[in-house]
């Protein structure tokens, strides 16, 4: 299989940082900056509070940065490597996705690994240097850290498959960068990187659970710190899986049609 | 022996929406969208043989994108059918793939951020081509376009001949029988054109394989071509040699002749007509519709006239080509 043989795809991205020293620099910065701005943040806002939502300081503490550390898996800088699907539309090089014995939605999922597992060596480095200086707490048994790896890997499924769909809409609109900077905005706040969603009024919370950006990062960070407790992981991990399955299929449905317009918008 | 393309009865019909002018006709538009029919590609023939490189020419617009699309498995015909190295391209898109080589002008399939060589190296695996065959061929594309110079930088940092000679040696590296080369030399320089001209005309005489060009510069196809394919409009409107195209619209030609015998009589010579004469100074050119060309005159007129000079004057394949689209563009 094509696909198996094509593993060097995975390197495009962890090659071109690696390649770009300035650009890994900046990001050390950017992540360094952030995690002890969150930090401060979350110990200043529980000065004179004991527990709030549900929450006490160190659990808050700890979701807050963990969300940092776990967005770093998402914003990587694809711009600046040519290779979103938006630029590939805009360049008319879209084409060449369609004249290799690899489908592109292999060659994408095998891109889109490569920067998750690139961005996963980022965060695990910073997790160990917050959980050293003891910035974050370790989770509280082997069970809720083997709960939360699995529950992490389908939320970041989830999240693979919702920028997916934004990747894909470029087949119809040509140009993507409304829509992405709204789905940024929404999955920052309705996931929990901006603050843990227990912190929201209960419509927020009512709303975001038919959404499926809360299982991207809030539901393996609440398992994590025990906001949400073990009895109830069965269940938000069959969540999980539901909307990997019904985005999997969705996207599947979108790269069938995207095959039939790859000539009329940039081709 | 079968053909490696096969064109048989390609038509392709895009349907587009009109956008009426000003501010009442996009609200128009946008209500009560008009949908038209555009006829990109209409019933084009054509057969190229294994180890031939066929020119498909045509001015902007004519459909020779679109052809190539089709043949490359990237658009579906609306019509007709084709077949490239045994496969229909729009039917088996991933065993085409393999079949196929293909470079579109100026748009790169390279990684922007990783050296030329990395590329490769993916494109190595993502065919499945063996180590030490994927070393023998870049060994071969380095000898003819001097890759080893820039492979190691990233392609960001390339100019732009050193990137169209990568994406040509990327684009052979699986070692296809088929290439597509849709305006391989736009925009390039004269020293990299010759090369990758250089290039191809090894690919074509000792690699055998089949090459399907497009371009808009008639030296390229001069070098390379030896039969010519003109679309235009959708349709195909002439195939044959370049011999043949000069002889239906490069009738421009003049041979310019001195007379050893200012005073001896100019014979009449069949499809030649005799234009000036001053003196013992005399020019030929074509009479008629089966005049025959420069080289064919020129011969007639040296066997039946002592001459002490004799010069040509013959149009260009640029000029041809400009007769032969305007030709079309009244037909």
């Amino acid at each position: 299989m094509a696909v198996l043989h094509a593993w060097r795809a995975a390197r495009v991205t962890p090659l071109g940082e690696l390649h770009t020293p300035p650009r890994m620099t900046a990001v050390l910065l950017r992540l360094t900056v952030q995690i002890v701005l969150v930090a401060s943040l979350w110990h200043g806002l529980y000065a004179d509070t004991g527990t709030t939502a549900g929450l006490d300081r160190d659990q808050a503490v700890t979701y807050a940065v963990l969300a940092v550390l776990a967005s770093r898996m998402r914003e990587l800088d694809q711009y600046a490597g040519r290779d979103t699907v938006l630029q590939h539309m805009h360049f008319g090089t879209i084409v060449y996705w369609y004249l290799r014995p690899l489908p592109p939605q292999r060659y994408h999922a095998l891109r889109a690994l490569g920067e998750k597992l690139y961005g996963f060596a980022w965060a695990l480095a910073g997790y160990t240097v917050c959980l050293t200086a003891g910035v974050v707490e370790p989770p509280k048994s082997a069970a809720t850290a083997g709960v939360f790896v699995l529950s992490l890997l389908l939320g970041q499924l989830v999240l693979y498959y919702v920028l997916l769909v934004l990747d894909q809409m470029c087949f119809w609109t040509v140009r993507n960068n409304a829509a992405m900077l709204i789905l940024i905005f929404a999955q920052n706040l309705l996931s929990g990187v901006y603050a843990p969603l227990w912190f929201f009024p209960g419509w927020f919370v009512t709303l975001s659970a038919f959404l499926p950006f809360q299982a991207t990062l809030n539901v393996p960070l609440s398992l994590y710190i025990g906001r949400i407790p073990l009895s109830d992981a069965g269940l938000q991990l069959a969540v999980q899986a539901a909307w990997v399955v019904a985005l999997h299929l969705f996207t599947r449905f979108l790269w069938r049609r995207a095959a039939l317009r790859v000539m009329s918008q940039g081709g | 022996m079968d053909a490696s393309i096969e064109v048989h009865g390609l038509s392709r019909t895009f349907h587009t929406t009109v956008r009426r002018p000003g501010f009442t006709g996009a609200v128009r538009s946008l209500v009560n969208p008009e949908r038209v029919a555009k006829h990109a590609v209409t019933d084009i023939t054509f057969d190229v043989a294994p180890g031939e490189l066929l020119a498909l020419l045509g001015p902007n617009g004519a459909g020779k994108s679109t052809t190539i699309k089709m043949l490359t498995g990237i658009l579906t015909p609306t019509s007709g059918h084709a077949r490239v190295a045994g496969v229909v391209p729009y039917e088996e898109r991933e065993r085409n793939a393999r079949n196929i080589g293909a470079v579109f002008g100026q748009r790169t399939q390279l990684w922007w951020d990783l050296p030329v060589r990395e590329s490769f190296a993916i494109l190595r695996d993502i065919y499945e081509v063996p180590k030490a065959e994927h070393a023998a061929r870049l060994k071969e594309f380095d000898d003819l376009l001097d890759l080893s110079s820039f492979w190691d930088t990233r392609v960001r940092h390339l100019s732009l001949g050193q990137r169209v000679r990568s994406d040509l040696a990327a684009a052979l590296l699986h070692d296809p029988p088929v290439v597509f080369l849709d305006e391989p030399t736009i925009g390039m320089d004269v020293v990299v054109k010759e090369q990758v001209r250089e290039f191809l005309r090894h690919q074509v005489t000792e690699r055998g394989r089949t090459v399907l060009l497009t371009t808009h510069d008639m030296t390229e196809v001069e070098r390379l071509a030896e039969r010519v394919v003109l679309v235009n409009h959708g349709r195909l409107v002439l195939d044959g040699t370049l011999d043949e195209i000069r002889r239906k619209f490069g009738s421009t030609w003049q041979v310019r002749a001195t007379l050893a015998d200012a005073h001896t009589e100019v014979a009449p010579l069949p499809g030649i007509a005799l234009l000036q004469r001053t003196g013992p100074q005399v020019v030929f050119g074509p009479d008629g519709p089966d005049a025959p060309t420069v080289h064919q005159a020129l011969k007639a007129v040296i066997e039946h006239h002592e001459v002490t000079d004799i010069a040509l004057d013959e149009a260009d394949l640029e000029d041809v080509m400009r007769a032969a689209y305007v030709h079309v563009e009244e037909v």
